[in-house]
């Protein structure tokens, strides 16, 4: 096999490989934008019991509505990733389409004496250096915006976990309000692993 | 790399004929393409599928300069006839597709461009290449249900894409049917199998057998001429299609 032969191939296997690695990173989002509707959901009881609660849980209700438009910014950043997914699933689909290409272009000017195909290749491979760039471009974004997500996720475990101390000033509500905060305090760990997972992938790492 | 073979020449009217490529891995069918050249511009007919494009390019590159090519004839929409496509315009993007209309809309998931495709009508159209007259002959169904051949009444050929097809064994592989009896054998699989439409099979004999045909040019298997061109119409008018025992 030729060197040129071994290249191809391993890029071949290479934006294959990173086809399934933003088809997975996909997956994570679709289910990190499932919890954050949940948190919604869980925000907008909370503020009902918070009201319930009365004065004994003023800071409790303030959190709450905090949690609340942390879930929403959160399911906007995601919407956002998923808009950049959507941007690399193509440019990785147009990568593979310009790799087949080149292979056949090239097997051509191996095989044409007159040098006719030289200046397509040569075209097609600027081309293809385009496409590289904007894949690279788009994962330099996505792992921006992971980052921005994560710090996101950061400052909802801090108002989780301050949600947690609000919730002992609830006297009888105290026992409601601490399962309300728990299950916030969960479910932004389950986010966060989730992130933390993404920043990992070999879609970032590996190149 | 396949071969060039001119089967017609008048001046600088030329039929080139693209066949047998020793290199062709085996599990992708062999085809034959097709050459037509006029007035310095060229028509290449059913030019094959993207896995085998180097080898006709770089056969065709021998005979003809590839950016003088007007056009691509498209018998139908089959990948081993067209996937090629979006490789043959790399190096010419004006050049027309010409392809039954039934399939003008889907012959561009290979590649084109709204401007890339002539849309042929059901009853067939004149294609001009420099002030020679190629003539789109309906043969719908056979197979395709959008599906065209292309006569060339100066040069005597019928291009008949499926028709006369034949699936040959690497030992029997000459450019030209010798022994008709001998070569049907591997074309008659493949006929009742291929070919859709007892009626459209017998219409397509009627006017071929009224056509001025020296040469009829399959794009599968190996050309008949003379005599073998009556007696491959008497063949298929008899043979019954169309009908799977499953």
């Amino acid at each position: 096999m030729t060197d040129a032969l071994m290249a191809v191939n391993a890029k071949t296997s290479r934006a294959g490989a990173d086809l399934l690695r933003i088809v997975r990173i996909n997956e994570e989002i679709k289910r990190v934008v499932g919890v954050s509707f949940k948190i919604n959901i869980m925000a907008l009881n909370a503020i009902f019991l918070a009201k319930r609660a009365g004065t004994a849980a003023l800071g409790f209700g303030v959190l709450s509505n905090e949690l609340r438009v942390f879930s929403q910014d959160l399911r906007t950043c995601m919407e956002s990733l998923t808009g950049l997914i959507h941007g690399c699933v193509d440019e990785v689909s147009i990568v593979l389409k310009d790799i087949r290409f080149t292979r056949l272009l090239r097997q051509t000017d191996q095989l044409t004496a007159n040098g006719s195909v030289a200046p397509v290749l040569r075209q097609r491979e600027i081309e293809n250096d385009q496409h590289e760039r904007r894949l690279s471009s788009l994962r330099k974004q996505l792992k921006r915006a992971l980052e921005d997500a994560f710090r996101m996720v950061e400052l909802g475990g801090v108002l989780a976990k301050s949600a947690k101390i609000e919730a002992a000033y609830g006297q009888s509500f105290a026992p409601a309000l601490a399962q309300v905060s728990g299950e916030f305090d969960g479910i932004v760990e389950e986010i966060r692993d989730s992130l933390e997972s993404l920043r990992r992938s070999a879609f970032f790492t590996g190149h | 790399m396949k071969t060039t073979k001119t089967i017609f020449q008048e001046g600088n009217h030329k039929w080139i004929a693209i066949v047998r490529d020793p290199n062709k891995p085996g599990y992708i069918i062999d085809t034959n393409e097709y050459l037509v050249t006029h007035g310095g511009r060229g028509l290449l007919l059913d030019p094959g599928g993207a896995e085998v494009f180097p080898a006709v390019f770089s056969a065709l590159s021998t005979e003809f300069d590839p950016s003088l090519l007007s056009g691509i004839f498209a018998s139908h929409q089959d990948p081993d006839i067209c996937s090629s496509l979006a490789l043959w315009l790399e190096f010419n993007p004006q050049m027309r597709c010409y392809v039954s209309w039934l399939w003008s809309s889907f012959i561009p998931h290979f590649g084109g461009t709204a401007e890339t495709f002539v849309a042929i009508p059901d009853e067939g159209i004149d294609i001009s290449l420099e002030g020679l007259h190629l003539q789109a002959v309906p043969a719908h169904f056979l197979h395709s249900s959008g599906n065209f051949h292309l006569y060339d009444k100066i040069a005597k050929i019928l291009f008949s894409g499926d028709v006369g097809a034949a699936l040959l064994p690497p030992s029997e592989d000459a450019l030209f049917v010798e022994d008709f009896d001998k070569h049907i054998r591997h074309a008659e699989g493949f006929h009742r199998r291929w070919m859709g439409s007892n009626e459209a099979k017998r219409r397509w004999c009627e006017r071929a057998a009224k056509m001025e045909i020296d040469m009829l040019c399959p794009q599968h298997g190996a050309i008949y001429r003379g005599a073998d061109v009556q007696r491959f119409i008497n063949w298929f008018d008899e043979l019954q299609v169309g009908i799977v025992a499953a």
